[in-house]
């Protein structure tokens, strides 16, 4: 059905069309094309191609003749849903994005709902049943318009109605949201292109040597709503288990629920079983399209869906999101699939994952009996015994204490680097103390209270970052080995013949540059300078990524540690990225 | 206002042990004056020389309690600087590290753990909203730009490592040993809480 024939600055990116030019309709136009040729239903769309974004600033405004195409393309997406923009009955909203072929930072991002006014959110909510719901879509949309195409810079998500979005808006930027559906349209085309001209996005392209004239083009897609009926509902699907990467589908569903209902934890959803039951031929259909969407993306999707009125629609699918563990089950679980090449596997899994799985718990039983001094919040996971010091400066002087202050500041950088755990009295998770800490994979408790500083300092403890707690003395830990771990010997396997780098405990060759021999003012927040010639670094400092890239840039041949695999999965990632 | 040595002792209080070069990326002196200053700080007992790198000296931090008191009287009684650090407490601080925390770690069914970069739409969005954040922070702390040209400085090195974000550079979000967004900001904060004589709330 694509009467896309005749149309100038358009593209309809439905099954019938002919693979369309990235550089025309950009990457996600190029997807929503994709993801209908493989057969699975998406909420109908057209792009505003990058040849109008190019005349657009030829001309100094939308070129001629587009205008009535947006009529056209609004016309084909009200035709296949049966909806009507701005209509008064069955309102069709659209979302409109930006997308280059290549990614392009600074432009604007999305507008949700667009096509909204006090009718057509009168018009939703009788059809819906839910005034709240159709209130909501209006005050989101009259907030993304206003920042978005009027510039507003005031904070709108958080105030609570359409109302007060509009005064907002009204006294930053003197200007109001038109009520016409088309003029909407209009507008947000033209703020889209013009936002490929702001000047964080000149500013990036500048920096990283991109053309200024590729432009932007615009996708123009239909919202579907989960919240219609007792038909509809909304979704997400995991086509692995995102805690354990086993291969079994995964994932929730919330009848009559929309959107961000699921995303926001504002609602339970039940699992899919649910869907399972009041739709068996929807559930059907969804699997098999995971399934698709799982083999074409070539690793673990994270599946957006929406059932309006009986009928699937996929809204979005990307990489998921996983633990340390799964992505090391999933990596392995694709090359045995056939998927992926081993080599490709370890670029699947980052060498923070595996410092992750190989950090020494607690072991099982130890702190039962031991004394608790005091609790507060883990901010950055993993264990450490040492002397306490309240100074960073005795934290430098003294490698492997545990620096306790009441709270960090950047004064206490140097100290935190040097310190094998970090504990404060004051902050919360997002306290610098936090942050420094887990960018430095230090074991970090935050917010022990008053005098935590007093009553620790000079005793020798164990700290417990990942249930919070400080414990009396020194506890046994446990700790995971490459070896151990089937899944993780093959990928070190794997790892080792990926890189020239020789990495392990007895790998040494003259000369040897030892980091931890380092007199305490000499270790700052930089790297050491590794001297010209070494052979062999060693030092927990050249065990994370950011040493590995230094050692490999110094021409460095081998790393002496325990724990191989992280070293080399840096070590390929480095590679990777200058070769 | 501070002078070239003064500045330089300050600048030892935003980034503890660093080189004349790395100090004068900071407070944007030319690294000759930086080097003589810190002669002159050294000879004073302000502060500490090892190798190449300085540090300040308890003698350094007291000498700078005197100078601020001096330098800052008239920013310190100027009121709309008093609520332009109740804002940027408040808010633009907050929001800043809150959303490095949602760069670091990611929630995967109900637990948060350690992000992996691997989904760049979730990266891209955090940085988009520092973007913005960012340019929210310029009209924040106007009043303060306007009596000390260091406060733009810092913001123009935060719009700087942006930038390397926005190209797939994840350090430069939150990363401790690069001129990351957290980096420069966490100096920036120290800097402005010197400044107007407030304490870190946390």
């Amino acid at each position: 059905m694509s009467t896309a024939t005749g149309l100038r600055w358009l593209v309809v990116p439905d099954e019938n069309a002919a693979e369309p030019s990235r550089d025309l309709v950009g990457g996600k136009a190029w997807s929503l094309w994709r993801m209908r040729s493989l057969g699975l239903r998406v909420p109908p769309a057209f792009v505003v191609t990058t040849a109008a974004c190019a005349a657009y600033f030829a001309d100094g405004g939308l070129p001629e003749g587009l205008a009535d195409e947006l009529i056209t393309g609004i016309r084909l997406l009200e035709k296949q849903l049966g909806r009507t923009f701005g209509g008064t009955e069955r309102p069709l909203l659209v979302s409109v994005r930006s997308g280059a072929a290549i990614s392009m930072p600074g432009m604007m991002d999305t507008i949700l709902d667009l096509g909204c006014n006090d009718d057509v959110e009168a018009a939703l909510a009788a059809e819906s049943g839910d005034r709240d719901f159709a209130a909501e879509v209006h005050r989101r949309f009259t907030g993304f318009y206003g920042r978005l195409v009027l510039g507003c810079t005031e904070e709108l998500e958080d105030l609570p109605d359409t109302a007060s979005v509009r005064a907002a808006i009204s006294s930053d930027v003197g200007d109001a949201v038109p009520a016409d559906p088309w003029e909407q349209l209009r507008a947000a085309v033209a703020a889209v292109f013009a936002s490929s001209r702001s000047r964080r996005a000149l500013a990036y392209r500048k920096h990283y040597g991109i053309p200024d004239d590729l432009g932007t083009a615009v996708t123009v897609q239909a919202m579907v709503f989960g919240n219609l009926d007792d038909d509809s509902g909304t979704g997400v699907l995991f086509t692995r288990n995102p805690v354990d990467g086993s291969r079994e589908p995964y994932g929730e569903y919330l009848q009559r629920g929309q959107g961000e209902d699921v995303v926001s934890g504002r609602v339970t959803p039940k699992p899919l079983t649910d869907l399972e039951e009041r739709w068996p031929a929807v559930h059907a259909e969804l699997l098999d399209a995971a399934e698709q969407l799982d083999r074409e993306g070539r690793d673990a999707q994270d599946v957006e869906f929406t059932v309006q009125s009986g009928e699937l629609f996929l809204l979005q699918s990307r990489p998921a999101k996983r633990t340390a563990r799964a992505a090391v089950r999933i990596a392995v679980e694709l090359v045995d699939e056939g998927v992926l090449e081993p080599g490709e596997a370890l670029s699947r899994v980052t060498a923070e994952q595996i410092r992750t799985l190989l950090r020494p718990e607690i072991a099982p039983g130890a702190a039962d009996t031991a004394e608790v001094l005091v609790t507060g919040v883990a901010a950055s996971p993993g264990v450490a015994t040492g002397v306490v010091v309240d100074t960073p400066e005795a934290a430098q002087a003294n490698p492997g204490s545990i620096l306790v202050r009441k709270s960090t500041s950047p004064d206490d950088v140097h100290g935190m680097i040097a310190a094998a755990a970090v504990v404060t009295e004051q902050g919360g998770a997002t306290s610098h103390a936090a942050v420094v800490s887990r960018a430095l994979d230090t074991p970090c408790v935050v917010g022990c209270g008053t005098d935590t500083v007093a009553s620790l300092v000079g005793r020798t403890v164990t700290v417990d970052a990942t249930t919070g707690r400080v414990y009396a003395g020194e506890l046994p830990t446990s700790a995971v080995d490459e070896s151990e771990d089937e899944d993780l010997r093959r990928l070190t396997e794997w790892a080792s013949s990926a890189t020239p780098l020789r990495v392990g405990p007895d790998v040494a060759a003259e000369p040897v540059f030892d980091a931890d021999s380092l007199a305490a003012e000499e270790i700052g927040e930089h790297i050491p300078d590794i001297p010209p010639g070494t052979k062999t670094v060693c030092g927990a400092v050249f065990c994370a990524p950011d040493g590995v890239r230094a050692a490999l840039d110094a021409g460095v041949e081998a790393v002496v540690t325990t724990h191989r695999l992280p070293v080399l999965l840096a070590a390929i990632a480095h590679q990777r990225s200058t070769s | 206002m501070l002078d070239p040595n003064e500045l330089t002792v300050h600048t030892l209080t935003l980034r503890q042990l660093g080189s004349a070069e790395q100090l004068a990326e900071i407070n944007a002196l030319p690294i000759a004056d930086v080097e003589a200053a810190l002669e002159k700080a050294v000879a004073d007992g302000a502060v500490m020389a090892a190798r190449g790198n300085y540090m300040i000296t308890p003698a350094g931090r007291e000498f700078l309690d005197d100078v601020y008191l001096r330098a800052f009287a008239g920013l310190r009684a100027d009121p709309a600087v008093t609520d332009a650090m109740d804002s940027f407490e408040t808010g633009v601080n907050k929001q800043v590290l809150t959303l490095t925390t949602d760069w670091q770690t990611i929630e995967v069914d109900g637990a948060r753990v350690s992000n992996d970069h691997a989904d760049a739409d979730y990266d891209a969005r955090i940085v988009e909203k520092l973007g913005r954040v960012h340019e929210k922070t310029q009209k924040v702390l106007q009043p303060l730009a306007q009596q000390n040209p260091l406060v733009d400085r810092f913001l123009d090195r935060i719009g700087a490592a942006l930038i390397r974000a926005e190209g797939g550079e994840t350090d430069y979000v939150s990363g401790v040993r690069v001129d990351s967004v957290h980096t420069v900001w966490f100096q920036m904060h120290e800097h402005i809480l010197r400044l107007t004589g407030r304490e870190r709330p946390e």
